[in-house]
């Protein structure tokens, strides 16, 4: 991804106040990272140009190197909208969680972990999830507990829930990656189109490869006889749409109103 | 898997970093979080040995990783802690680790590492840039919505001499429609914040009164309070809310005026830890 240029970027101001506020997000879209850098700007450095995004966040980057993390840039399984979030590089584990939740709880992510990795659509349901309860390491929860626990899950970006199934957030994607394929070799799949880790996607009903939907979305373009990549049998699913940002913005007159439609999703 | 304590040549391990590093990634063992299969490896066993330039670093990133998340919650970070959580084996490089964590901190993030009081092994981290109110829409965890109130009560305190009953903080936040006894829709139990939270953030201090029936107790500005702010910046605060002008307490803006003096004059070694030798 990154090249090894060990050639330092410079903090200044305008980056220190952005990491500070970037920070208080577990993850964030890329409209909203652009809004923050711009703010950021103002603050403190009026009459500079704002610098390429993508630039300015290798800069920081770079100076982050030495400690560990990184901002990395991931997509949204569902409909492929660019998200960042602060990852640490050195743990692999689900250690960003470990500060935030107790042992029992913890350790009820990862049984959800494992039912949304083994499942073949990427969801768990909150009933399979809450049978695991007897065996959860650490103080003794009951299902009623269990539920609330989830929907801190979500809350906190780690779980996505639709209509009573639970599957991973962006977030957790972006920090669980390298610890998940670790950890679960055998379960964990993965995109033929950009090898990255595959938590909810389609595939193709001969072969059994998998494409994300963005993925799919961005092979398939305007390609009206869309054929697996691998077996070219015709690929039975719908193409969804690339996302677009600058639809997506005249489309949503209000931010709120995209959100509280989204609200499912994310 | 132990960590062998790593002399020069580390067979070229340096670039590699996202890959399931052979060097030991941390053994952060912060709560609940021990846990885990695959990446975790045992610290090194016995005598620690010299250290590779790489161990040092990752041990600082734990350390800079901790104080972040700890100061988080405005709980000040007591070396104890830092030691049991993080540093363990690498104890006598503590200062060193210290001192890396507390430029990083600073280059980095802009906070930075101070001691809440000196010698007392209590840290917390200032921020080195201003709060703006835009930020507020920028950040994700709603700030501290508590903070209205903590400018209140130190506003109260500073006005009436630096030092104030609990009885006649609540005879005038009652007027604001805030009680002691009284669930608030924004500060939810204003009692336990400002006798319980906001001690315990070391932005206040609470003392009982001695010979007081009822027991009364006194609040006073706490050292956190005295690290991240200012008695003119509480002044001007006041002063704002009553729509003056901080000069027309002749009285407070002299002392706030003061302060600000006296911080502006050489300081002798406050702001940087200065851990003492044997921990």
């Amino acid at each position: 991804m990154q090249g090894s240029t060990r050639r330092m970027g410079v903090m200044t101001d305008v980056h220190r106040r952005f990491l500070q506020l970037l920070m208080t997000h577990g993850v964030l879209e890329e409209w909203d990272v652009q809004r923050l850098q711009k703010h950021c700007y103002k603050v403190h450095d009026r009459n500079a140009t704002v610098e390429k995004l993508e630039d300015f966040i290798n800069n920081i980057n770079s100076v982050l190197e030495s400690l560990y993390i990184e901002i990395k840039k991931g997509v949204t399984e569902d409909d492929g909208r660019p998200i960042y979030a602060l990852v640490n590089l050195a743990t692999t584990s689900i250690s960003k969680m470990a500060s935030d939740f107790a042992e029992n709880e913890l350790d009820l992510f990862r049984k959800a972990l494992e039912l949304i990795i083994d499942s073949e659509t990427g969801f768990a349901s909150s009933t399979n999830i809450l049978n695991l309860v007897d065996q959860l390491k650490g103080k003794k929860m009951r299902k009623k507990e269990a539920e609330h626990v989830l929907q801190k899950f979500v809350q906190n970006k780690w779980l996505i829930e639709k209509e009573g199934e639970f599957t991973l957030h962006g977030r957790a994607i972006l920090e669980m990656e390298q610890y998940i394929r670790e950890t679960y070799p055998d379960a964990v799949k993965v995109c033929t189109i950009c090898h990255s880790l595959l938590i909810q996607g389609q595939s193709c009903e001969t072969c059994g490869i998998r494409m994300h939907l963005p993925c799919v979305a961005k092979y398939f373009q305007s390609n009206s006889e869309p054929r697996c990549p691998h077996c070219n049998d015709y690929w039975p699913h719908e193409i969804p749409e690339v996302f677009d940002p600058e639809k997506e913005r005249e489309a949503g007159i209000s931010k709120s109103n995209k959100r509280s439609s989204r609200s499912r999703q994310h | 898997m132990s960590l062998k304590p790593k002399s020069r040549g580390r067979a070229g391990v340096q670039a590699e970093r996202g890959g399931g590093g052979e060097e030991a990634p941390s053994t952060s063992r912060g709560p609940g979080g021990a846990a885990s299969q695959g990446g975790r490896r045992a610290e090194a066993p016995s005598a620690p040995g010299p250290r590779s330039q790489k161990q040092l670093e990752l041990k600082v990133a734990e350390l800079v990783q901790f104080l972040l998340i700890k100061d988080q919650r405005k709980i000040p970070i007591r070396r104890t802690d830092i030691l049991r959580h993080v540093v363990g084996d690498y104890k006598d490089v503590l200062p060193e680790l210290l001192r890396r964590a507390a430029e990083r901190l600073e280059y980095v993030f802009g906070y930075r590492l101070v001691e809440l009081e000196p010698r007392s092994n209590t840290y917390i981290l200032v921020n080195t840039l201003e709060p703006v109110e835009e930020d507020a829409e920028m950040r994700g965890d709603q700030g501290t919505p508590t903070t209205g109130l903590l400018m209140i009560v130190l506003g109260l305190i500073f006005m009436k001499g630096n030092s104030i009953k609990e009885t006649e903080v609540w005879d005038f936040l009652r007027r604001l429609g805030v009680h002691p006894t009284k669930k608030h829709l924004i500060f939810g139990d204003p009692k336990k914040l400002i006798t319980e939270d906001f001690v315990r953030q070391r932005y206040l201090e609470y003392r009982r009164i001695p010979h007081t029936d009822p027991v009364d107790y006194e609040l006073q500005w706490g050292p956190r309070t005295n690290l991240e702010t200012s008695k003119m910046k509480v002044l001007k605060f006041v002063a704002k809310v009553h729509n003056q002008d901080p000069k027309d307490w002749p009285a407070q803006y002299c002392e706030a005026l003061a302060e600000e003096e006296a911080r502006a004059r050489p300081q002798t070694g406050v702001a940087a830890p200065t851990p003492a030798p044997s921990s």
